[in-house]
């Protein structure tokens, strides 16, 4: 690892286009400011760390505690991307092609809960 | 084509329903290929099953059905990334785990897809309202137990 000293209001440059800035030094705590472009994802470390970490614990829930949740409770709306497939009792009998939905047309989709945020994220 | 479960056994699905993530999702990066599979009739989870790899299987929903004040805020830059050109267009969803005895959301880290061209990608949300884990339901662990309103 590269380890540089800087002093507050310093800057580093990474490539030509992200610049780091010690903005403020206080204690134990250091306040860091990001210029990048809006491709870049900027996060703390931790957030990534935890959805990987939720991610991979997810990754191993076999399914029994969702398969009876799935018919038990019917808001009345459901995603509108439509499944690829339907997975159900009739699934083991592999021998036809057309038991899966392979056929079904692509519904509309439902705006969901996308927003257009035209803000960049602010540097906390 | 056949996409074989450790889960399900063999799913057949059509060509172009294979949603793809590009970056993968977050630990998962050489996993970039799945479907969408529905356990019935109106079921409010998913599964985001992997094509090339039968035995990882993520259970998704719709965070609209559970967390009405949720929304994720999408910057142009990521909509262009997914070619998202109006919203209408674009369909979240978060993945569900078992944590005790609760089923959890993680909306910290929803996943994001281009319904039309079928990209997705995982978004991480710098919001402190949205958590790895919210409650969506308590269910039993002898018998199941859903909370309805």
């Amino acid at each position: 690892m590269l380890v540089l000293s800087r002093q507050r209001d310093e800057t580093i440059m990474i490539g030509d286009a992200v610049e780091i800035t010690i903005v403020d030094i206080r204690g134990d705590k250091v306040r860091l400011g990001i210029n990048a472009p809006a491709q870049v994802a900027v996060h703390r470390k931790e957030v990534y760390e935890a959805i990987k970490a939720e991610n991979r614990r997810a990754a191993e829930a076999n399914g029994s505690e969702f398969g009876a949740l799935s018919s038990a409770i019917r808001p009345g709306r459901r995603a509108g991307l439509s499944p690829a497939g339907r997975i159900g009792q009739n699934n083991g009998s592999t021998g036809s092609n057309g038991a899966n939905h392979a056929n079904e047309a692509p519904k509309p989709a439902r705006p969901a809960s996308a927003k257009n945020d035209t803000r960049r994220q602010a540097s906390t | 084509m056949q996409v074989k479960t450790t889960r399900f056994g063999v799913v057949d699905i059509a060509d172009d329903k294979v949603i793809t993530f590009p970056q993968g999702l977050l630990g998962f990066p050489d996993h970039r290929q799945y479907c969408l599979l529905e356990p019935g009739e109106d079921a409010c989870f998913f599964w985001l099953q992997s094509v090339d790899e039968p035995a990882l299987a993520f259970v998704l929903t719709d965070p609209a059905l559970f967390f009405k004040e949720y929304e994720v805020p999408i910057r142009p830059e990521q909509a262009e990334a997914l070619s998202i050109e109006k919203m209408d267009d674009a369909q979240v969803f978060v993945i569900v785990n078992k944590v005790g005895e609760l089923l959890t959301a993680n909306l910290q880290g929803p996943l994001l897809v281009n319904t039309l061209n079928l990209t997705g990608q995982q978004l991480v949300l710098a919001d402190k309202r949205w958590s790895t884990r919210h409650t969506i339901m308590q269910v039993g662990s002898e018998q199941t137990t859903a909370a309805t309103a």
